[in-house]
C-alpha cells in the first residue's frame, strides 16, 4: 500500500526513489560485498554528474531513462526482506486485531477481571478523547 | 579427564574450521568482536581451547536479537558511526542527517538502506523522508517491532 502514488511526488523524492532501486538492483546481481559496492560507487558517480542540472525537461527525460535501464536489467529473483511481500516469513505470524478481545465469553473475561475492567475504562477515555477532538457524534450508537 | 580433553581438542580443531560468512548486522558482530580479544581478522587457528570455552557460541535459533529503546538506539548509532561521510564527533541522537551532519538527499538513501539492512525490515519511501534524525529512526524501529521501553 506505502507504494501506491497518492498525491505529488517531488523530483528529489524520486530520484531517491530511483538511486534505492538501481542500488537494490545492484545488490541482487553482485553478492559478493566489496564487488557491490565498486559498482555502488560507480552508480553514484553517475547520479552525481547529473546532480546539478537546473533545467527539469532534461532531469525528467534523465529519469525516465534511468527507470528504463532499470526495468531491463532487473534481476530474475531479487532478493527480499524476510516480513517483506514476497519474501520468505511474510505474513508468518498473523498479529490479531485488538477488537477481538470484545468478542471473547464473558466466562473468559472473568479470568482477567483487571485487565478488563482496565480495558473499559481506556474505551471511555478514548471515547471521550475522540469527542474532544471531533465533536460528539450525531449518529445513533448501534 | 584425558578423554575430556580429547573430547575438547577435536571440537577446537573442527570449530577452527568455521569463518565468519555471517550476514549478521554489523552491532552483534561487533559485539562477539570485543569479546575475543583476537578480533574476527586474526588467524582463527590461533583462538585457543580456553577461550572457545568461555566464549560459547551463541546460538539464536532464527529468532531476533533482544531489542530494547537503549539497544536500539546504541546500533542506530554504531551504523551511522561506520558510516564514512558521517563524522563521529558530531553525531548524536538529535543532529539532523541534512542540516547538522551535512548529508545529501542520496547520502540520507544510503543511511536508510545501512538502517534497513540493519534491523532487516524495508523502509518505504513516503516513510524514509520523514526520518531525518538519528532519533526519529530510533522511534520508527522501535513503533514496527512494537517496543515501548
Amino acid at each position: 500500500m506505502a507504494n501506491l502514488p497518492t498525491g505529488l511526488i517531488s523530483h528529489t523524492r524520486k530520484v531517491q526513489s530511483l538511486y534505492k532501486k538501481a542500488l537494490r538492483s545492484l545488490e541482487n546481481w553482485y553478492d559478493r560485498r566489496e564487488v557491490y559496492r565498486y559498482y555502488a560507487v560507480l552508480m553514484r558517480k553517475r547520479f552525481d554528474d547529473n546532480a546539478c542540472i537546473t533545467d527539469m525537461r532534461v532531469a525528467k527525460e534523465l529519469i525516465s531513462k534511468g527507470e528504463q535501464e532499470l526495468r531491463s536489467t532487473a534481476h530474475w529473483h531479487p532478493r527480499k526482506f524476510p516480513d517483506s511481500p514476497g519474501g520468505v516469513a511474510y505474513g508468518r505470524e498473523v498479529p490479531l486485531p485488538d477488537w477481538v478481545l470484545d468478542y471473547w465469553h464473558p466466562l473468559e473475561k472473568a479470568q482477567y477481571p483487571e485487565y478488563f475492567a482496565r480495558r473499559e475504562q481506556r474505551k471511555k477515555e478514548f471515547v471521550k478523547l475522540w469527542e474532544k477532538q471531533y465533536g460528539p457524534s450525531s449518529g445513533t450508537p448501534h | 579427564m584425558a578423554g575430556l580433553v580429547k573430547n575438547v581438542r577435536l571440537l577446537c580443531r573442527s570449530t577452527s574450521y568455521l569463518r565468519y560468512y555471517s550476514t549478521r548486522p554489523a552491532s552483534i558482530l561487533l559485539r562477539k568482536c570485543t569479546k575475543t580479544e583476537q578480533g574476527i581478522f586474526s588467524n582463527d587457528r590461533l583462538v585457543t581451547a580456553t577461550q572457545r570455552l568461555v566464549l560459547p557460541h551463541e546460538r539464536s535459533y532464527s529468532s531476533k536479537p533482544p531489542l530494547s529503546l537503549k539497544i536500539i538506539a546504541e546500533r542506530v548509532l554504531l551504523v551511522l558511526k561506520l558510516y564514512d561521510k558521517v563524522n563521529p564527533d558530531k553525531l548524536s541522537l538529535e543532529s539532523h542527517f541534512i542540516n547538522d551532519l551535512g548529508l545529501d538527499s542520496l547520502d540520507h538513501v544510503e543511511v536508510i538502506m545501512a538502517i534497513e539492512d540493519e534491523f532487516g525490515f524495508e523502509i518505504p519511501d513516503a516513510d524514509a523522508e520523514k526520518l531525518l534524525r538519528p532519533a526519529d529512526i530510533v522511534r520508527y524501529v522501535a513503533d514496527k517491532e512494537d517496543i515501548y521501553d
